[in-house]
């Protein structure tokens, strides 16, 4: 396992995220988490063309303080570790990867950007509605035994095994 | 705290996340399809590592420290609702919320599409959030864990949890070795 190894073991990995948890939650007082970043950061913008947004309690709460400012550091932190990582190991991708063509039986680019920007929205508009994402709710949240989590979870792989039945085999 | 602090830790952290999300590949769109599509279960393994090794960690720091627990309030039409769109976008994405971050690290042009996406999800919410509120989003039982409703304590229920998700791995690692499903670009995908 070195640093400049393509790809660890998942368990290794999984180890990893899991110890974040220490310093999640005695430094920060928070759990892992990474989807109410989009709220800070997409408010924030917003706020300078229509400052009307920032009266609304949800995204006041989203603004300022510690955790929000943590966790939108916690996301940049993740391209950085991903770009050194990839580096390190001389990883080239490709624009997309080469699972879309064979799964929406396409290559092109533009229905692949256009899906990934509806994929996108979907996926923060659900994680909003839930309060919570495969970090907040999924690892964290039942390793903190919440029923919500549990709930959110199953529901989750539920929506995600449904729509991939609409896709081609690769 | 400070801010400043707060950001300098939460870059750290990040770095660490991004790293292990890299190397692990659970990243790749090739191995979150794969999972949906139940072709490849290095996605599950990742994920459950992850919970098992928060379980104890976290059962330690509540049970044996009584560091605070932050669960979230359990609200079954939005969390099922939520749950479901979630895990729709993340089968099209081929990306959860925090892996589109990998991605964009690692090179994918198309991450960049699903963050502005994810960037007007969020914002869509936080307009639509006082409207939903009053019949999605308020009521509930309020921050429910399964400790509580068990009537056990948390560190041996969590503790019992990791365990049975250890046996678990184990057995879906001898079923499917992960180095069998890596592929020979990393990227999940048989050729």
């Amino acid at each position: 396992m070195k640093l400049t190894d393509r790809s660890w073991s998942p368990y290794i990995a999984g180890i990893l995220i899991g110890l974040l948890q220490i310093p999640a939650f005695l430094l920060i007082n928070t759990a892992i988490g990474t989807s109410s970043s989009y709220v800070t950061v997409s408010a924030t913008l917003a706020g300078f063309i229509d400052p009307g947004l920032l009266r609304i309690d949800y995204v006041a709460k989203h603004l300022s303080g510690v955790k929000n400012w943590w966790q939108v550091a916690t996301v940049v932190g993740i391209a950085l570790g991903a770009f050194v990582s990839s580096r390190l190991s001389g990883t080239v991708r490709h624009a997309v990867s080469p699972v879309w063509s064979r799964v929406l039986g396409t290559s092109s680019l533009r229905i692949r950007f256009l899906l990934s920007f509806a994929s996108g929205f979907l996926l923060l508009m659900g994680a909003r509605i839930a309060d919570g994402c495969t970090s907040g709710h999924g690892v964290s949240g039942i390793a903190q035994l919440a029923v919500s989590s549990l709930v959110t979870v199953t529901a989750m792989f539920a929506g995600g095994m449904i729509v991939a039945l609409f896709l081609r085999k690769t | 705290m400070s801010v400043f602090a707060a950001i300098l830790i939460g870059l750290a952290m990040g770095i660490i996340f991004g790293f292990a999300l890299e190397k692990s590949r659970v990243f790749e769109p090739g191995l979150i399809v794969g999972q949906m599509q139940m072709r490849s279960f290095i996605m599950l393994k990742v994920f459950l590592t992850a919970v098992a090794t928060g379980l104890i960690v976290i059962g330690i720091l509540h049970g044996f420290f009584g560091v605070s627990l932050y669960p979230k309030n359990l609200l079954y039409g939005a969390d099922i609702l939520g749950g479901l769109i979630l895990g729709a976008g993340i089968t099209l994405a081929g990306a959860c919320p925090g892996t589109v971050f990998a991605q964009i690290g690692a090179g994918y042009r198309d991450a960049w599409l699903i963050l502005l996406g994810g960037l007007a999800g969020a914002l869509s919410f936080s307009y639509a959030e006082p409207s939903l509120k009053p019949w999605l989003l308020s009521g509930g039982p309020g921050k429910v864990t399964l400790n509580i409703l068990l009537g056990l304590p948390f560190w041996a229920l969590a503790f019992g949890f990791a365990v049975i998700l250890i046996a678990l791995l184990i057995a879906l690692e001898k079923w499917r070795p992960w180095t069998s499903e890596i592929g020979a670009n990393a990227d999940g995908l048989q050729s």
